[in-house]
């Protein structure tokens, strides 16, 4: 089948799925996007589907006013942990830093729909494990050098070396092995992948923070080589204190309207760890943005009247994982499923939450959340139901459970819950603190086998957000992967993953997350109440700041009006 | 006196040397390694393996204190294993920083707290020594980070009468940076004053009841002279000695106020080193914390010395 053949018939699969009601029309878009479908060919598929258009993701889109070109904003944020190499960052003030100066061959919409960044269009072959990558032409790094497929082939090979200490090697682990991305001429890329995987865009977008674009000759000293492709252009940086960018004059990107992007002059981020440190100076005028705001203290924030809060459709979530291989959940998903109808997570959401995040019924599934979901069964607090499972379960007395979980954010608040939601189904749970250096340390010999949050009988880890829900599960439900807390292993499961992530037909893909969904709440290895809805903070006169909540802070249509 | 200084300065020998292998033996026992810190939760065993190997943080502890001590005697202190930032300018700089906040929260603390105290001593029992007795150990009970948050929001945030940092912008002259301190320096004052104003006040009340004190009044000396000759002079040593003792927390120990005014001092500095693991900065950061601390405290025997004749002699 040729490419054209192929998307003809993916987009007739979409349309029938908008038309049968299975899909709303903004996913029809994100889903569109996923599989390299440029804006205009998804606006025509759009139109086959006929009836009227919908909201946008975007927040208060319509009251963005005409942009302003200059100035410079000032944001603030947490310093990075560590000199921010972008191949081995993990952290939101490493991830904000580099995201304005490189640039990544996708990047993710404000809807967890993709957009070509470097990549101008991506497409897989019929059996979704070749995907060949088409790269914007006539981009330049900062230092004049042009970019070239040899610089994607040398930045994503250098995330699959174990040598050089990349996170992104775990994410892309079974999926996509070292030696396997070619260039084919200096424009186009193919990648070879280990087996079908469709929701492999994901993970060469901003999604895969590690996967940034660099040049070939990258050495691995960012701060004092700050060369990329991105709409600024690193001027300086004080460590631990502030970072300072200066706009891109030759940036590729241009707006609807044809202006040269970006509209700000610079940017100045100031490091700042401390959240009340944080919102104070936000209150007191001195800063223009917070790219992300916590809930915690945020209450101010929402009341002041010279700042406005964005809310964005979070993927962000509080993994509250059974350790299968340990006593009392081994082999009874009963007793998972005891302790999920104890559960009032419409109480959770609003006690965390003030109610303004997607609620979860354990599975990654989510309509609400995710384009090309099915809708999932919802799971209502039921402590008859809770009891009798129990019972089932071999514990019709009830019984002591210890939940482990780092003292940050939210998570002391959620175990205190989960803990008062338990008690009346007579399931006693024992909360076990620990610091956040603690609960993700482990052996030098064995990390992984000794950590408290991969080890721990159960435990609450706390996750950024996920583009997709195949990025997920990839990430902590399959028996290989990396940072599995339940280690389930599910024969059931991983068969229909695995065909899920080989086929492009809409259709069929809804068929097999169906059975995902129903297999992952059926069996229970994580709790998962809730998907966090990500705000960001900034002066009413800041408008154009974009990218899904979270790290992901793209700035380059970013303006200030007087 | 010279060999008491001499003797105090010898002594300091011994101490840093214990402090630094204490360092490094605590280091050892915190959960996490400095590989593990750097690549974060995500990276694979093998990664941190092979970093940890590069950094020679695998290495046995006494090889690697025994490297890192080398580097330190010989003025080679190493860059931080996380930030990648050569230690002795960093440190020296957030030290100074810490200096300059420090320096200027005793100018606001110590003429204040002693002020206060002898007031309260001379006019002891009296309304004027209740208030100030219970004013300003109620100021001492509340906790920094909830005093620097209210004058934060109502003094940076309401009022915008100060700036919210601690810190001007750069090029600005030096002088200014004390205008950004004032905010900084006042719960440091709440903390203090309580606790060096009761020592003042003790001292005098004590010295007032000496018998010398009666004679001086009895032979007719004035008041004035009574109070700046023989009591003041007397009723300053356990003050000094307090003083001194709080100078090195001044300095290192104020990491919530550093954290919350946005202050680039040394407090914050060591814990951030301490949580990763950079053994280099954390070991540099300390000692030189350590060392300001007993210089202080040394420099508080010599004015105490100054002060009583008879320490002098015996010292």
């Amino acid at each position: 089948m040729t490419q054209d053949e192929r998307s003809r018939e993916f987009g007739h699969h979409l349309i029938e799925q908008v038309k049968k009601g299975q899909m709303t029309r903004r996913q029809l878009l994100v889903r569109a996007s996923v599989f390299g479908l440029s804006v205009t060919a998804a606006g025509q598929l759009l139109a086959a589907c006929g009836g009227d258009s919908e909201e946008s993701a975007s927040p208060a889109a319509s009251a963005i006013p005409d942009p302003v070109m200059g100035g410079t904003i000032k944001m603030i944020g947490p310093a990075p942990i560590t000199d921010p190499d972008p191949v081995t960052i993990y952290d939101q003030g490493g991830i904000v830093l580099v995201y304005q100066f490189l640039e990544y061959l996708i990047d993710l919409n404000n809807d967890n729909s993709l957009r070509g960044t470097l990549a101008e269009t991506w497409t897989p072959n019929d059996t979704v494990d070749v995907w060949t990558f088409n790269l914007r032409q006539g981009v330049t790094f900062n230092d004049g050098s042009p970019f070239e497929a040899e610089d994607v082939v040398t930045s994503i090979e250098r995330v699959l070396d174990p040598d050089n200490g990349s996170g992104a090697l775990s994410q892309l682990n079974g999926v996509l092995s070292p030696g396997n991305v070619k260039a084919i001429d200096a424009a186009t890329v193919e990648f070879t992948l280990d087996k079908p995987f469709a929701d492999f865009p994901y993970m060469v977008s901003s999604g895969n923070y590690n996967t940034a674009i660099l040049p070939r000759t990258y050495k691995g000293d960012i701060i004092k080589n700050p060369v990329g492709t991105g709409p600024f252009m690193l001027d300086k940086y004080v460590t631990k204190q502030k970072a300072t960018f200066k706009k891109n004059p030759n940036y590729w990107g241009k707006d609807d309207k044809g202006n040269q992007l970006p509209y700000l002059d610079g940017l100045e981020y100031i490091m700042v760890e401390d959240n009340s440190a944080q919102n104070l100076q936000l209150q007191s005028g001195a800063i223009d943005l917070q790219p992300q705001t916590v809930f915690q203290g945020a209450q101010a924030l929402f009341a002041d009247p010279n700042l406005r809060v964005d809310i964005y459709p979070g993927t962000g979530i509080r993994e509250v994982a059974f350790n299968v291989d340990k006593e009392p959940w081994k082999d009874n998903p009963k007793l998972r499923q005891a302790v999920a109808y104890c559960l009032d997570r419409e109480a959770i959401n609003k006690a965390l939450y003030d109610g303004r995040s997607n609620l979860g019924y354990d599975t990654f599934w989510e309509p609400s959340v995710f384009a090309g979901a099915p809708e999932s069964t919802p799971r209502a607090q039921d402590y008859e139901k809770a009891k009798a499972l129990l019972a089932e379960a071999g514990h019709p007395d009830g019984l002591e459970i210890e939940l482990t979980f780092a003292k940050y954010l939210e998570n002391p608040q959620y175990a205190q819950l989960i803990q008062e939601q338990c008690k009346p189904a007579g399931i006693t749970v024992k909360l076990n603190q620990l610091s956040y250096e603690a609960y993700y340390a482990g052996d030098d010999a064995d990390y992984y086998g000794t950590t408290p949050w991969i080890n721990a009988p159960m435990s609450i880890t706390e996750w950024g957000s996920r583009p997709a829900p195949g990025i997920y599960a990839a990430a902590m439900l399959l028996p290989d992967a990396v940072w599995s807390s339940s280690h389930w292993d599910n024969a059931d499961f991983v068969s229909a993953f695995d065909e899920y992530e080989s086929t492009v037909d809409e259709a069929a893909r809804m068929e097999f997350a169906t059975k995902l969904s129903a297999t992952q709440q059926e069996e229970t290895p994580i709790l998962l109440s809730f998907f966090i809805t990500q705000l960001r903070t900034q002066k009413k006169n800041v408008f154009g700041v974009s990218g899904p909540g979270s790290f992901y802070c793209d700035m380059s249509r970013a303006f200030m009006t007087a | 006196m010279l060999r008491l200084i001499g003797r105090r300065l010898l002594l300091m020998v011994p101490t840093l040397i214990l402090a630094s292998i204490l360092i490094f033996a605590l280091a050892e026992v915190l959960p996490g390694d400095v590989g593990r810190s750097i690549l974060g939760p995500y990276a694979t065993q093998e990664q941190v393996e092979l970093l940890n190997e590069r950094l020679g943080a695998d290495r046995p502890i006494y090889v690697r204190y025994a490297a890192w001590a080398g580097g330190f005697v010989t003025g080679d202190w190493g860059d931080s294993l996380l930030l990648k930032v050569p230690v002795f300018p960093t440190v020296m700089k957030a030290l100074g920083n810490s200096l300059v906040l420090a320096g200027f929260a005793l100018v606001l603390i110590v003429p204040t707290s002693v002020l206060l105290g002898v007031f309260s001593g001379l006019r002891r029992d009296s309304a004027l020594d209740r208030t100030i007795t219970v004013s300003t150990l109620s100021m001492t009970v509340i906790p920094e980070f909830v005093s620097g948050v209210v004058l934060l929001y109502v003094f940076a945030v309401w009022l915008k009468w100060l700036p919210v940092t601690a810190m001007p912008p750069d090029g600005s002259p030096f002088v200014s940076r004390f205008y950004y301190l004032i905010l900084p320096a006042i719960p440091l004052m709440f903390l203090e004053l309580g606790y060096i104003a009761r020592m003042a006040r003790v001292g005098t009340a004590q010295v007032l009841a000496m018998p010398y004190i009666r004679t001086a009044v009895l032979k007719g000396l004035p008041r004035r002279r009574v109070i700046f000759g023989h009591v003041l002079r007397n009723a300053m040593v356990p003050t000094v000695t307090v003083i001194g003792s709080q100078v090195g927390w001044l300095i290192g120990g104020l990491v919530v106020i550093e954290t919350l005014f946005v202050y680039p001092g040394i407090g914050k500095l060591m814990v951030d080193a301490a949580q990763t693991h950079d053994l280099p900065m954390l070991e540099a950061a300390v000692l030189m914390v350590a060392i300001l601390y007993m210089l202080s405290n040394l420099m508080a025997d010599i004015v105490v010395a100054l002060l009583n004749p008879r320490i002098r002699a015996g010292g």
